[in-house]
């Protein structure tokens, strides 16, 4: 019953069903179970629902529920995890924005969503940005990985002007730098240079992981 | 001889081979071309050069001259055309003006010249103030702000973008805070249509061209254009599943005011229309549908066949809808339902392949657009790789009649005249029954 539970709320999330997944991990709590435990099975179905996504199972749509879901449920853990004296630390630090004369954001703030629900702290800068901005966020945050957004091929090439910017400044080796949008290809991110291009909100994720891991083995 | 335009177009809509493919430019906000894109495409043609008429302002989309429209074939206008050939009928605006309280009596045939950021001069009409703010451009329609353009920006936007506002209902928890919401003030005005029929009565019978109705008032769409523009993009998703009282409240006033909407209109143009936009509605994203051809039965369907019911039962008009990204699923539904056209055909986007959407649906929809690849192609491409590119397109589409030739969506700035040039005259010369 007690393992039972754990996968309960694995499945209930993985199955898109809030009111299920916060039956169960009200269950878990009463039985118990450590706040770290729950988000890691959350964890767990929140990458089932994104390999549903990828194999074109399931709808963005439903990776926007699953979200919301993850959202829910950490809105009740995480008082018991300041209660119970558990650290929970983001699994890295983002610093996102569309990129300047952009304002498109759909995409953008899909990929935050994501990466929440995926324990990524991000700060969203939001839209039209000026690499001005992107350069003061990474001073004032420090974070692991500074996102990029375009969807139009007149401001992608913004996105290099950032890149710039944060090599001015002697910022550019301290942070991992993703893009993405519409016009961006694997092959434009490197020739901006850019670490990484994620396809989508999904592979983004991923992608963040291991930027986080590959920059702090560097450092 | 050729056939009539009108002909031509409704011929190829009856799924019949007509002398060649009709072709669109600028006949609904969906098939146009930017500002400045079009103002650099006169000046490649040779043509005036004069500040850019713009017929929607959000997108600062050009109104299509008729040297234009003449030169490059095109077989269909819309009614509300402010450019010739235009009916004479204007509409009137009374408002105060946001920059010095004047009341302000203007129609929408009144312009004034704006150098837009993109640095081309454009003819905005006057209802449109436009005022300088900390991100840009603000742009206010009869006193109500729409949108702010970015300085260095193409298009203006909506104020979410910068968190300034929320979408209407972002905030509401329940169907009683569903039910407070202004829904009459999505509905379209008795001088507005009575306009609109006086513009549509004119075209008939003083021009040539086949006519779309592009005008629907109202919210414009149950999912895109009605959910997540009410209720923000990712929430409305949500609602359709964790909140679906609440969905369902909001689609029932959606639906009563689309419903209001089109039985006006259709009352008004049915007998001068050939074509009537039913919804703009994005279904897709460019990876996929964004929602499920279950979801999609169950929200959306019934309302959808409602909607193009009362068309097809009170008029002999085609309807048209626009429904942007990969929406293959879809495509079967809308059929289903009796739906006729179908725009913008996103070739790129995934599932959305040329080959298997002609052989599936070829002869059961029309395919009004899916002519040039705008994100990948027309921009990037040179001349005759466009040339290839839009042969492969017609002699897919073309067979059979069922297709009216038009970009994917708007032409945007970055798409060189050369490309436009070649994508028009292909259509045209290539575009002749038979295919071959």
């Amino acid at each position: 019953m007690s393992v039972d539970v754990l996968s309960s709320i694995k499945d209930s999330l993985v199955n898109l069903d809030m009111d299920k997944t916060i039956d169960f991990v009200r269950r878990a709590v009463e039985l118990g179970f450590k706040p770290m435990d729950i988000i890691n099975v959350l964890a767990d179905g929140m990458r089932v629902v994104g390999v549903r996504y990828e194999r074109g199972e399931y709808f963005v749509s439903d990776l926007i529920v699953a979200s919301e879901i993850f959202k829910e449920v950490m809105s009740i853990l995480e008082p018991l995890i300041t209660r119970v004296g558990e650290v929970v630390r983001p699994f890295g630090r983002v610093v996102i924005g569309t990129v300047e004369g952009d304002v498109h954001d759909i995409g953008k703030n899909l990929v935050i969503t994501m990466l929440r629900a995926n324990g990524f702290e991000v700060i969203d800068l939001g839209v039209d940005v000026p690499p001005k901005r992107f350069v003061e966020a990474v001073k004032q945050h420090k974070p692991d990985i500074v996102g990029m957004s375009a969807l139009l091929t007149s401001t992608m090439v913004n996105m290099k002007r950032v890149i710039e910017a944060l090599e001015e400044e002697g910022l550019r080796s301290s942070v991992k730098v993703i893009v993405g949008g519409a016009p961006i290809t694997e092959k434009f991110a490197r020739e901006i240079g850019a670490d990484a291009y994620g396809e989508n909100a999904v592979i983004a994720v991923d992608i963040c992981k291991k930027l986080v891991e590959e920059l702090h083995r560097g450092k | 001889m050729g056939l009539k335009l009108r002909d031509r177009v409704i011929s190829a809509l009856r799924h019949e081979e007509p002398d060649r493919i009709p072709i669109d430019l600028g006949a609904t906000p969906c098939t146009s071309v930017h500002a400045k894109t079009y103002y650099d495409l006169r000046k490649y043609l040779g043509l005036s050069l004069k500040p850019v008429r713009v017929m929607d302002i959000g997108q600062q989309l050009a109104e299509v001259d008729k040297d234009v429209l003449d030169l490059l074939h095109v077989d269909v206008v819309n009614v509300n055309r402010v450019l010739e050939p235009m009916a004479p009928h204007p509409y009137i605006y009374r408002f105060a003006s946001v920059v010095d309280g004047s009341l302000k009596e203007v129609s929408d045939r009144e312009f004034y010249i704006w150098r837009a950021p993109y640095g081309v001069d454009v003819e905005i009409p006057k209802y449109i103030e436009i005022v300088e703010v900390g991100e840009g451009f603000a742009g206010y329609s009869a006193g109500n702000i729409f949108g702010i353009i970015p300085r260095g920006g193409y298009y203006f936007w909506g104020l979410d973008r910068w968190r300034k506002s929320k979408p209407p209902l972002a905030d509401v928890k329940s169907v009683d805070d569903v039910k407070k919401f202004d829904w009459d003030s999505f509905k379209v005005a008795d001088d507005v249509v009575e306009i609109l029929r006086k513009r549509a009565e004119y075209l008939y019978r003083n021009t040539d061209y086949a006519l779309i109705n592009n005008f629907i008032g109202g919210p414009g769409g149950y999912h895109d254009a009605g959910g997540q523009n009410l209720r923000g993009w990712d929430k409305w998703l949500s609602d359709l599943r964790v909140r679906k009282p609440l969905a369902e409240a909001i689609l029932d006033h959606i639906h009563e005011v689309m419903m209001y909407n089109i039985k006006k209109i259709v009352n008004a143009v049915g007998e001068y229309v050939q074509v009537t936009a039913i919804a703009y509605d994005d279904l897709g994203t460019e990876e996929g549908p964004q929602i499920s051809v279950q979801t999609f039965k169950e929200f959306y369907k019934h309302r959808y066949e409602e909607l193009i019911g009362y068309v097809k039962k009170h008029s002999r008009m085609f309807t048209w809808l626009h429904s942007c990204g990969s929406v293959y699923p879809f495509i079967r539904e809308f059929i289903d339902i009796g739906l006729d056209i179908i725009n913008p055909v996103q070739i790129s986007a995934r599932g959305m392949d040329p080959e298997k959407l002609k052989k599936e649906f070829g002869e059961q929809i029309t395919f009004w657009g899916g002519g040039v690849d705008t994100q990948h192609v027309l921009p990037l491409a040179k001349p005759d790789e466009v040339v290839d590119h839009v042969k492969k397109l017609i002699k897919i589409f073309a067979p059979g009649g069922g297709y009216v030739y038009a970009s994917v969506h708007n032409i945007q700035p970055g798409a060189p005249p050369q490309n436009i040039v070649a994508m028009f005259k292909t259509a045209y010369e290539y575009g002749k029954y038979p295919i071959r």
